[in-house]
């Protein structure tokens, strides 16, 4: 049972609100991340329906830019019959009584939408009921609409408001009936989002933006190589200044997500801890990655995969097929280390004290932060209080929280509420970054021009060793995507190179697949001109001619976006001169992606027309913002494409603002047309699967206005 | 005698070192969070208020230098969020993250007071001083163009 009525003392003890009505808690049975032995029952989400009719879901899910907050409670209140404009919605505080709060790997939706509707039906069914016995009739003649059960012989009409409590005397039905698709109201509709009011007029408040009484601000600078340390630190010049209140180290602790050790300035205001900051002679010991020049290191890892390397999977016999082959082609790929850069900087908001410990913060994940903070101050999780605020932005950064480590740090050594923002710098130098990759790809054609043996070779640090830094090399896990690949070809190999990290490496919207999506589309592009066949029609055979049951479905949804998308943005049209378009297929958290790309090339000066998506993510929730996801992610992925590219050099970080890390802007917005396919699969996310597919068919269609093939993104890198 | 900045129509007395950011007196003494840090460097734009009208960067702007001056931050382009940008803005559902917008409507509102009748390249050129992280590029200029029509028919 997912579904259970929560009492006034539950519900009080969950959320700190008061109960009143109906109210429901939700479990979400597929969650990936069920507590080891959690036994009973743990709602993971409350809804409830007060006496007046206000309907308020409390759910944990951060919420990040990405609509989530919109499309899970549209799901409760279609299947509720509630009215929208009664319906609000409340983050909850990060504590394990909201389950896994992370956020990321796009599973929200897949997790959340099924409950969801569970619980919207069977409240919908409790006051129909509720209903059906004030009146003494039997409930086929009573029906719910927009937040009333109505009396279908006399047009009687209860409030939801004036029925919830007498519901809440009811069982919850075990099987409530869902509605079908035709049926819906809320879902696959656009509708207003909860949040967007307050933000047009400044009123939303992000974690950078929280405020409380007898707050001072903190600026920190960090180690600039990971894995150093402080060696000394002379403060007197910033203890001078007038409004500084201290200086505090900040150490490492043993934790992935722990502060990289670094010197903070308490002060008045920020302004004045960003100043004193600069007054600090600090000596760092570098530390043993003090070397780390990440340009050398590229040329290394594709050394590394230009010969044979572990293997991670095989299939079939590569190097027969590759023996036997008709035509053989091999072309190695590489990719930068990126940095999220959200328009927020990394801040939070602590306050320790000797009995308490309060965090506000634009997190992904709250519980990380109460498990962090609990090992730092030596105290329980449950004693860590995690307000979660608004994230300006996120892209997986805000799910790896040092920065509250830091505040917590500081607040405890000062003794009074900290503010701590970093500076755009430290952000950009302090980061999780994207891995920097190598990959080699070997495929044989057979006569027809099939592809008859793909062996594919990566190397890249990966995120594991950011957690276990002897790891020096990817393995099973960071090959998922690859082994499941839906071209299914009969001769597949994959292996892993040698790629020690010398950097903390985490989780970037869309992670691997930016680069797996890369290689595998670009590749595929050239074997189709090696084979003379038009890539849309190479691509078509290699999808029909999949022999692999456990790869036939995906293989045919990718055919499907890939038809919907040179459909859309009319592939073959003849095209002018200096002008081209690439495609590019990928499949990733379990949504599926073709972009199709028109460019227009002048010389160096590369112009990208139009971009036209098509988007397989099973039933759309909302289609406004699954658009607006993939409008963000054309952008991001033109943006990694040309410039944005993080550069070492004797261990640091040499990046340090937008100028010199540029990010795309307005004028090089393309025009983006988004298309969904139209099914009855249930619904998966998009805030990551979007990006993959831009770079590989943005490359591609270069290639068909110019001839120049690039192999390495970003192809505009910056000097820096 | 105090010196002061006339701020969203209210008079506020400077009592900080002058060199003080205008963002960092804004958000951290005052408390008008909406104008946002994003770079400090007059970089992204996420701090764009207006002085007299035109947008600057507040994050490079010493609070000296607006003394005796007027400012409107976001929380006073207008009384109740009926600026024709900022109902194009929801109409078009603009925001993702959100963070970033503030900026874009300030630096929107000094370009259409200027420019009311813009060229989709002019707005692109303009709004370039922007970023949003989040991609919303194209809303923006959807918007711009409506609450443009708007403000013609007025
Ligand atoms: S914070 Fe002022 S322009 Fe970026
Ligand atoms: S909406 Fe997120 S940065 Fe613009």
């Amino acid at each position: 049972m997912n579904l259970q009525k929560v009492n006034r003392r539950e519900f009080l003890k969950a959320t700190g609100m008061t109960a009143g009505g109906l109210v429901m808690g939700v479990t979400v049975p597929m969650s990936l991340h069920a507590e080891e032995g959690e036994t009973g029952f743990h709602p993971k989400v409350f809804i409830q329906i007060a006496e007046n009719g206000d309907t308020t879901l409390y759910c944990g899910r951060a919420e990040m830019g990405q609509g989530i907050s919109t499309a899970l409670p549209a799901a409760v209140a279609d299947e509720l019959e509630a009215d929208w404009s009664r319906v609000t919605v409340l983050q909850g505080d990060g504590d394990k009584k909201y389950g896994s709060q992370a956020t990321g790997g796009s599973r929200s939706i897949n997790e959340f939408f099924i409950p969801m509707r569970t619980a919207g039906a069977a409240m919908r069914e409790m006051l129909i009921k509720a209903a059906s016995q004030s009146w003494g009739i039997p409930e086929s003649d009573c029906y719910a609409e927009l937040h009333f059960v109505h009396n279908k012989k006399n047009k009687k009409k209860l409030s939801y408001g004036e029925l919830s409590s007498v519901a809440a005397k009811l069982p919850v039905p075990t099987k409530p009936a869902l509605k079908s698709k035709d049926q819906f109201r809320y879902i696959g509709k656009p509708l207003t989002r909860h949040d967007q009011d307050e933000v047009v007029v400044g009123k939303r408040t992000y974690g950078i933006d929280t405020k409380i009484p007898g707050l001072k601000y903190a600026a920190i600078t960090h180690v600039p190589v990971y894995g150093g340390k402080l060696k000394s630190v002379d403060k007197t010049g910033a203890l001078k200044m007038k409004g500084v209140v201290d200086v505090v180290e900040v150490e490492r602790i043993k934790s992935p997500f722990s502060s990289l050790g670094g010197v903070a300035v308490v002060a008045d205001n920020t302004w004045t801890a960003q100043q004193a900051l600069k007054k600090l002679k600090i000596e760092w010991d570098l530390g043993e990655h003090k070397g780390y020049d990440s340009k050398t290191y590229l040329q290394d890892l594709i050394k590394n995969v230009e010969s044979p390397a572990e293997k991670i999977f095989s299939r079939g016999d590569v190097d027969k097929g590759l023996e036997e082959a008709a035509t053989r082609h091999s072309a190695s790929y590489t990719g930068g280390h990126l940095s999220h850069s959200p328009m927020e900087p990394m801040a939070s908001l602590a306050w320790v004290q000797d009995d308490s410990c309060e965090i506000w913060a634009s997190t992904q994940n709250p519980q990380q932060i109460q498990q962090v903070i609990a090992i730092f101050l030596g105290r329980k999780e449950e004693d860590i209080v995690v307000h979660v605020t608004a994230a300006g932005g996120a892209f997986g950064r805000k799910g790896k929280c040092d920065y509250v480590h830091e505040a917590a740090a500081i607040s405890k050594a000062v003794g009074v509420p900290v503010q701590l923002t970093w500076s755009r710098e430290e952000d950009m130098r302090t980061g999780y970054y994207h891995s920097i990759n190598a990959q080699h790809l070997e495929a044989g054609l057979d006569k027809d021009g099939n592809i008859s043996a793909w062996l594919q070779r990566a190397a890249f640090p990966s995120i594991g060793s950011t957690f276990n830094p002897s790891l020096d090399r990817a393995n099973e896990r960071d090959f998922t995507r690859p082994i499941a690949h839906p071209y299914g070809i009969a001769n597949y190999k994959l292996e892993s190179g040698h790629a020690p990290a010398h950097t903390r490496i985490g989780w970037y919207r869309a992670v691997y697949d930016i680069f797996y999506g890369f290689a595998t589309n670009v590749f595929t592009d050239e074997l189709a001109q090696k084979a003379g066949i038009d890539t849309l029609t190479f691509l078509r055979n290699i999808y029909d001619n999949n022999k692999d049951p456990v790869l036939a479905k995906s293989a045919s949804r990718c055919r499907g976006v890939l038809d919907l998308a040179a459909k859309k943005g009319s592939w073959g049209k003849k095209m002018p001169k200096n002008h081209g378009l690439g495609i590019a297929v990928h499949y990733s958290y379990n949504s599926y992606l073709a972009m199709l790309v028109h460019v227009e090339t002048k010389g160096d000066d590369i112009k990208v027309h139009r971009v036209d998506c098509a988007v397989d993510c099973g039933l759309v929730l909302n289609p406004d913002i699954a658009t607006a996801q993939m409008e963000g992610a054309v952008v991001m992925g033109l943006s990694l494409s040309l410039r944005e590219d993080v550069t070492f050099r004797d261990g640091a970080v040499v990046n340090s603002n937008y100028h010199d890390y540029p990010v795309l802007r307005h004028n090089e917005m393309p025009e983006v047309h988004v298309h969904f396919v139209d099914n009855d699969e249930s619904p998966t996310g998009l805030g990551e699967p979007g990006v993959p597919t831009f770079a590989p068919a943005f490359i591609n269609a270069i290639y068909a206005a110019s001839g120049k093939r690039y192999r390495s993104i970003p192809i505009k890198p910056m000097s820096v | 005698m105090s010196k002061k900045i006339n701020i969203n129509g209210k008079d506020v007395s400077v009592d900080v070192d002058e060199n003080m950011p205008l963002l960092w007196f804004l958000r951290d003494e005052l408390e008008l969070t909406g104008t946002k840090y994003g770079c400090g460097i007059a970089a992204c734009g996420a701090c764009a208020v207006h002085l007299d009208g035109a947008a600057i960067r507040a994050c490079v702007t010493p609070v000296s230098s607006v003394i005796g001056k007027k400012i409107t931050t976001i929380e006073g382009l207008s009384e109740d969020g009926s600026h024709p940008l900022q109902k194009a803005w929801l109409a078009n559902n603009v925001p993702q993250c959100g963070y970033c917008q503030a900026g874009q409507i300030m630096g929107a509102a000094d370009f259409l007071s200027k420019n009311p009748k813009p060229k989709e390249e002019d707005i692109d050129n303009v709004m370039s001083a922007h970023i949003c992280r989040c991609g919303t590029y194209k809303r923006i200029k959807k918007a711009i163009l409506e609450a443009a029509a708007d403000m013609q028919e007025a």
